[in-house]
C-alpha cells in the first residue's frame, strides 16, 4: 500500500466512517482549502452516558511531511476494527490488550483530521516533492516567483503573532514576514488561512478537548509546550501576553524572560510525552526524545502554543496541552521504512491517549 | 560525496547537507544570517559542536561554508522526492468502498 493521494486520504476516511457507524463519524469542516477542496476529520469513539474529553490529532500540515497523513488514517482504522471485533493491538514489541482499547475508545473522543493541508500535499506529490506552505498565491502581491505562493501554516496560529514585537534582536525565531520566503512566511495576520481556521474551529467545536498533537517529520521528537522561550514555573507575570516583556523573549538561557508555564500542567505534559516515547521505544527500540518545542530557536503561530495558550487569553475556554511529534529522520522516507514509522508513531500515540486517563 | 539516489541530479535540485558548526551560536548566527531551509531538529554534541540538516541548492551551499563550520552532502532531496512520487497511490484505491486496514497485528482477548 503506497502513499495515499488526496483523493485517498478523503475516501479512506469516508470509508471509515461508514464501515464503523457506531464508532466514527465524518466532519465537515466549515471552510474549504484554498483550491475550494473539502477538509474533513474523522471522529472516533464510543457513545457514552458522560460527556467525553477528546484528544484533537492533526496531519498534513506541512505538505512535504506526507507520511503524517498516513499515520493518523492507519490510527483511526487500527482503534475502529480493534474496537468492533473485541481484539487488541500488536504494534512489533509493543502490545495493547482489547480491553485497554475498548477502554480508551469508551473515555476518549479522538478528533482526527490527517490531512489539513491537501492543496499542498497534492502540488508536493506532484510537483515539487519539497514544497512545505500551503497554496495561496493572495500574499505574493502577483510576483510569479514559485516561493511567493503559500503560508507555512504551522506559523499562521495566534500565539506571538507579531514576533517582531515579542522577540528580542538576538533571538532568531524560524518565521517570516516576507511573502517569499519559501518556507515559513508567517501569512498577513493570524489564522489568515482556511486551513488554520479550521483547526480553531475544531478546537471551539469540542471544548473538552484536553490534549493536541500536531504530527511532523522530521527529528524523533516528541515535544510540548513552550516553543517560544525556555520554561518556567516561578513568576506568572512573565508570560506572553505581558507587553512589558516584548523584545525580549526567545534568547536561550538567559535570565531575562522565559515562558511561564503551570508546574502541574508542564509535569503532566512531560509525562505524556515519555509515554508516547515509551511506546514508540517499544515496537522495535527506536529512541524518540521528550523536550520543549524550544531548542536552539525560538517558533511563534505554532499549534501547538496556541492550543495551550487559549485557555490563558480566554478563560472560559479549556485547557488543552499541546504537543508536536516530529517522526522519522527524513520527509520523503520509502513506503517500506514509512510502515514501520507508522507502527513505531502510532504506538506512541496509543500509549499517550491511554496515559491520560 | 553523495549517497546514491535514485533520480538522476537535474538543475536546481536541492540537496540535503549537515551543518556543523564548533558552537551553538556559531550555527545560530549562521541559520539567522543564510535562513536555509531546515529538516530535523539540532543536534548539541558533547564536545559542544551543534549541527542540523539543511536544504540548499549546489550554489547556495558556500553561503553555508565559513571559519568554524562543515557542511557535508548527505543526499539529492529532490531526487528522493521525486523517487517519493512514483510511491504515491494512483487512482483510488477506495473507489469501491473498500475499508482501510491499519498495519498493527489484531491480537485475540
Amino acid at each position: 500500500m503506497p502513499y495515499l493521494n488526496i483523493v485517498e486520504v478523503e475516501s479512506a476516511l469516508e470509508n471509515l466512517a461508514t464501515a464503523y457507524p457506531g464508532l466514527a463519524q465524518l466532519i465537515d469542516l466549515p471552510e474549504t482549502s484554498v483550491e475550494n477542496r473539502t477538509i474533513r476529520a474523522l471522529k472516533i469513539g464510543a457513545a457514552a452516558p458522560f460527556p467525553k474529553d477528546a484528544v484533537v490529532m492533526l496531519g498534513g500540515v506541512h505538505a512535504r511531511e506526507w507520511g503524517s497523513c498516513e499515520i493518523l488514517v492507519h490510527l483511526a482504522a487500527d482503534l475502529l476494527e480493534a474496537h468492533q471485533n473485541g481484539t487488541g493491538l500488536g504494534y512489533g514489541g509493543a502490545t495493547y490488550s482489547a480491553a485497554e482499547v475498548s477502554g480508551l475508545l469508551q473515555r476518549l473522543d479522538l478528533v482526527l483530521l490527517p490531512l489539513v493541508n491537501p492543496d499542498g500535499r497534492l502540488y508536493s506529490q506532484t510537483v515539487q516533492p519539497m514544497w512545505r506552505k500551503n497554496r495561496n498565491p493572495a500574499h505574493g502581491g502577483g510576483n510569479p516567483a514559485p516561493g511567493c505562493v503559500g503560508v507555512d501554516l504551522n506559523r499562521n496560529y495566534d500565539f506571538l503573532f507579531d514576533f517582531t514585537t515579542a522577540f528580542s534582536p538576538a533571538a532568531h525565531p524560524q518565521v517570516s514576514a516576507s511573502p517569499c520566503d519559501p518556507m515559513v512566511y508567517a501569512g498577513p495576520h493570524a489564522f489568515s488561512e482556511p486551513e488554520t481556521r479550521n483547526v480553531r474551529w475544531l478546537l471551539d467545536q469540542y471544548p473538552r478537548t484536553g490534549w493536541l498533537i500536531d504530527v511532523h517529520s522530521y527529528s524523533q521528537d516528541m515535544l510540548y509546550n513552550w516553543g517560544d522561550d525556555d520554561n518556567q514555573s516561578d513568576n506568572p507575570a512573565m508570560n506572553f501576553q505581558n507587553a512589558t516583556f516584548d523584545h525580549r523573549r526567545g534568547v536561550p538561557n538567559d535570565l531575562d524572560y522565559a515562558e511561564y508555564i503551570d508546574k502541574g500542567d508542564v509535569d503532566n505534559e512531560v509525562l505524556l510525552a515519555e509515554r508516547f516515547c515509551q511506546g514508540v521505544a517499544g515496537v522495535r527500540g527506536i529512541a524518540y526524545t521528550p523536550k520543549t518545542g524550544f531548542h536552539l530557536y525560538p517558533t511563534s503561530g505554532t499549534s501547538d502554543d496556541y492550543a495551550y495558550a487559549r485557555h490563558l487569553v480566554d478563560p472560559r475556554k479549556g485547557r488543552v496541552l499541546g504537543f508536536t511529534v516530529e517522526w522519522g529522520t527524513e520527509f520523503h522516507p520509502k513506503w517500506a521504512e514509512m510502515e514501520k514509522i507508522i507502527l513505531d508513531v502510532d504506538a506512541g500515540l496509543v500509549a499517550f491517549c491511554l496515559a491520560t486517563a | 560525496m553523495m549517497s546514491a539516489v535514485p533520480n538522476e541530479p537535474l538543475p536546481n535540485d536541492i540537496l540535503r547537507v549537515r551543518v556543523t558548526a564548533r558552537d551553538v551560536d556559531t550555527l545560530r548566527a549562521l541559520l539567522h544570517e543564510v535562513r536555509p531551509d531546515t529538516g530535523g531538529s539540532p543536534s548539541i554534541a558533547p564536545d559542544g559542536s551543534a549541527g542540523i540538516d539543511a536544504y540548499v541548492p549546489e550554489e547556495r551551499i558556500p553561503t553555508l561554508e565559513r571559519e568554524g563550520v562543515t557542511v557535508v552532502r548527505i543526499a539529492n532531496a529532490s531526487a528522493k522526492g521525486r523517487a517519493a512520487q512514483a510511491e504515491v497511490g494512483a487512482g483510488n484505491r477506495f473507489a469501491e468502498g473498500a475499508v482501510p486496514r491499519g498495519l498493527a497485528a489484531k491480537l485475540p482477548r
